[in-house]
């Protein structure tokens, strides 16, 4: 028997995710769908459920055929089981210190109504985003495609902060931790960096307003760190301290954790595993198909629309093909007017199945500055899925 | 062979539901406002839904040395794994994490893994422990 692995969700007997030929590493076949377990969490609507403690939740794919993914259908990620449940917005502070000449200790009513605010729509999504997708199968979080949102934020750009702290000469890196604890004294508390220049780049900002309203609890209130067109490891949740660093930071979370192969699209093989790897950074192309979802049911001679997102780090996606004949032949999809440069893109085609049968759908995305989506793919992590998206569709 | 009951503790908030809905009635529902804090101390209750684990050999030892960090589910909701697979795992959670499972302990939790959630290894195969999450 050769690695393939059995998804087997709580419950159920689990529907067998097969995919093609053994000698492939993946074929980028969506699993099939298989009964999901909802959970809904305080501020959040009905989520496919991940886990519970600490809480991975998953976005229903039908919310992505809005612009703007709802803050209560906003995906869920946490890694340590001491996630903040209150918060006292009378003691709150976010703290920034190290090497600065002002140090700072800022209430939200502070970041609120002492700096200019700014907005900016941004895609988050998970580092292992589609990791359920791979083949052979990687150990966790097993998520299909919804582990990403898009939203408008609102707060203060890191910038701002910085300039008001005066960080000195000498500066290299900044850190940004949140409210979140180990549950062990062993386990590394949460923490990820930025180099000096991307944090003061104007665009990385902290946001204490989703969608024009404040976060869930669970989507990191009072305050979270947006960088737009990274990953989202980086957007720390619950952020509460800010440390300007005089050398590149270390810690698990960057040093072992949240890796890639230094290699294009952070691609290696289960057989030989990358020797150099880099943290991961910002995103690669993608483009997912909303509608149809797996497994929909259509009907022949009927008009239908193929809809979906597509997004990259910033750059600007400027195509969508989309084939209805798993690959054979492509089209242009028409793409919705561009919301922003982090934003995702929303594209649609016009299908008209004529005859019953089983269709395979794919769709693929370039961007302004030529990357494409990748056929294979793997990595150790489960990390940057972007193999280009099928969708099998039944018309009958 | 049933993995899990739910446990219907108090303020169970968690159904299992078919298909994947496309149901437009869903998108169009009025969204759940959650209104701006007024008083200035935010709270929530964490709900509670950990799957039952069945018995067998190793579950003590799993649960005692496992569920201290998380829920079960962060098992059951992987495919299932080979023993090599499983036990790279676990030596992730002692080597990396600190998890507090002594080296006799290993083989014991792996094999309660395998009996839950267990793959046969496939000869000459193994795979490696990763640190992504």
């Amino acid at each position: 028997m050769n690695r393939r692995g059995f998804l087997q969700l709580i419950g159920a007997t689990g529907a067998a995710a097969l995919t093609s030929s053994c000698n492939r590493i993946n074929s980028g076949v969506g699993t099939p769908s298989s009964p999901t377990h909802l959970i809904r969490f305080p501020e959040k609507t009905e989520m496919i459920l991940l886990t519970d403690r600490p809480p991975q939740l998953e976005t229903p794919l039908h919310y992505f055929r809005q612009d703007l993914t709802p803050n209560e259908a906003f995906f869920v990620r946490w890694h340590l089981e001491g996630i903040p449940a209150s918060v006292d917005l009378r003691t709150f502070r976010l703290n920034v210190s190290g090497q600065v000449r002002n140090p700072l200790q800022l209430s939200v009513d502070d970041l609120r109504s002492q700096f200019e605010p700014v907005s900016i729509i941004a895609v988050n999504q998970c580092s292992g985003n589609s990791r359920s997708f791979f083949e052979p199968r990687i150990p966790g979080g097993q998520w299909k495609n919804g582990a990403v949102g898009n939203a408008k934020w609102t707060g203060v750009p890191v910038k701002s902060i910085l300039d008001r702290a005066q960080v000195s000469s000498g500066a290299v890196d900044v850190s940004f931790a949140g409210l979140d604890a180990p549950p062990l004294p062993s386990v590394a508390a949460f923490a990820k960096a930025l180099s000096i220049d991307h944090a003061r780049d104007g665009e990385v900002m902290i946001a204490y307003a989703m969608n024009d309203r404040p976060l869930p609890m669970v989507n990191g209130f009072p305050l979270r760190l947006v960088v737009p067109g990274w990953y989202g490891t980086y957007w720390v949740k619950a952020l509460s301290n800010i440390t300007v660093l005089p050398q590149v930071f270390s810690n698990f979370w960057t040093d072992k954790a949240y890796r890639i192969p230094n290699a294009p699209n952070g691609t290696e093989s289960p057989k030989h595993l990358a020797t150099d790897t880099i943290p991961i950074n910002r995103f690669n192309v993608r483009s997912i198909i909303v509608r149809p979802e797996p497994n929909e049911t259509w009907h022949p001679g009927r008009p239908n629309e193929i809809q979906g997102v597509a997004f990259d780090s910033g750059h600007g996606i400027t195509r969508v093909e989309v084939s209805t004949d798993g690959g054979a032949t492509w089209k242009d999809a028409r793409l919705d007017a561009e919301i922003g440069k982090y934003s995702w893109r929303r594209w649609r085609a016009n299908w008209t199945p004529e005859r019953r049968g089983e269709y395979r759908l794919m769709a693929r995305a370039a961007n302004a500055i030529g990357e494409t989506q990748s056929t294979e793919q793997w990595n150790r992590s489960g990390f940057m899925w972007n193999v280009i998206e099928r969708v099998d569709v039944k018309v009958e | 062979m049933g993995l899990a009951a739910f446990i219907g503790g108090c303020g169970q908030r968690s159904r299992t539901s078919g298909e994947a809905t496309h149901d437009i009635a869903l998108v169009d529902s009025a969204p759940i406002r959650s209104p701006e804090p007024r008083i200035p101390v935010h709270t929530i209750a964490l709900p509670h839904d950990e799957p039952l684990l069945p018995p067998g050999p190793g579950r003590e030892e799993f649960v005692a040395a496992c569920v201290v960090c998380h829920s079960p589910r962060y098992i059951t909701m992987q495919p299932r794994f080979t023993r090599s697979a499983w036990l790279g795992e676990v030596n992730k959670m002692k080597d990396v994490y600190g998890a507090h499972i002594s080296d006799q302990q290993v083989p014991q939790i792996v094999d309660y893994l395998m009996s839950i959630h267990g793959m046969p290894d496939p000869a000459g195969t193994s795979t490696a422990a990763s640190y992504g999450e």
